[in-house]
């Protein structure tokens, strides 16, 4: 009996963990609105349009880890996501903004003239 | 006599214990296929909306600007996000506008001058597509 209790309260417990993880996983989606190259910084505008919050951990231009202001994103909220990088004009970067749970979006955005 | 009664009450215990946990470990699976069917439907959605903005000039009587927008998908569009981008700035509007499936729309918004010289237009939906025209 004690065995029984035992074994399926760490089944329980095991499933709900992987699972929970899983599902926040599952429903982050973020997109890009805009991409604005500024002295010394790009500044990202970001969307939350999944279904859970989203904190972004990492942001690399051109596969390099850049420093950024943190920022956070309740359901269906916004806003700007300041990264410092001296950019050169007229120049395409590889943006790659990561969130604590591993979402990425990635794409290549061209710098102003 | 009573020893085997105790053995066999003990082996039920055990089954309702088990039979109980299988339960609730179903019950966590079948929460995150739920969840996986709902996040599917939402890419869906996003995969079906396509929205379009046809037209932007400048308002006389109002001294601001007029955008049209189509919705060629087959659901309803709501647009959350204007973009005004020029060489100099990116301004966002925060706006909420509904367009229904095969709808054109027009909007006019009085705060919104349009730069002189070349601009972007863009505009975000609720499901994160986003349409683009410069101007």
């Amino acid at each position: 009996m004690v065995i029984a209790v035992a074994a399926m309260s760490i089944a329980v417990t095991a499933t709900y963990f992987i699972t929970d993880n899983l599902h926040d996983t599952m429903g982050e989606r973020l997109i890009v609105e805009d991409v604005w190259f500024t002295a010394g910084k790009i500044s990202i505008y970001l969307r939350n349009v999944g279904k859970v919050s989203i904190k972004i951990a990492a942001v690399y231009v051109d596969h390099t880890p850049q420093s950024f202001t943190p920022l956070e994103l309740e359901e269906k909220e916004h806003g700007w996501l300041n990264v410092t990088y001296g950019w050169s004009s007229n120049s395409a970067y590889h943006l790659n903004i990561v969130t604590n749970r591993g979402t990425k979006v990635v794409d290549y955005y061209e710098s102003a003239s | 006599m009573n020893l085997r009664l105790k053995r066999d009450r003990r082996g039920v215990s055990s089954i309702i214990v088990v039979a109980f946990s299988l339960v609730i470990v179903v019950a966590i699976i079948a929460n995150i296929v739920l969840w996986s069917y709902e996040m599917n439907q939402l890419d869906w959605e996003r995969m079906k909306e396509e929205i379009s903005i046809i037209n932007v000039e400048r308002d006389i009587e109002t001294n601001g600007t007029r955008f049209t927008f189509r919705n060629e998908g087959a659901l309803t569009s709501h647009l959350v996000s204007l973009w005004i981008i020029n060489s100099t700035n990116h301004q966002r509007y925060g706006i909420d506008v509904v367009v229904n499936s095969a709808e054109t729309k027009n909007y006019l918004h009085s705060d919104i001058s349009l730069p002189n010289d070349q601009y972007t237009v863009k505009v975000a939906t609720e499901r994160g597509n986003i349409a683009v025209l410069s101007g």
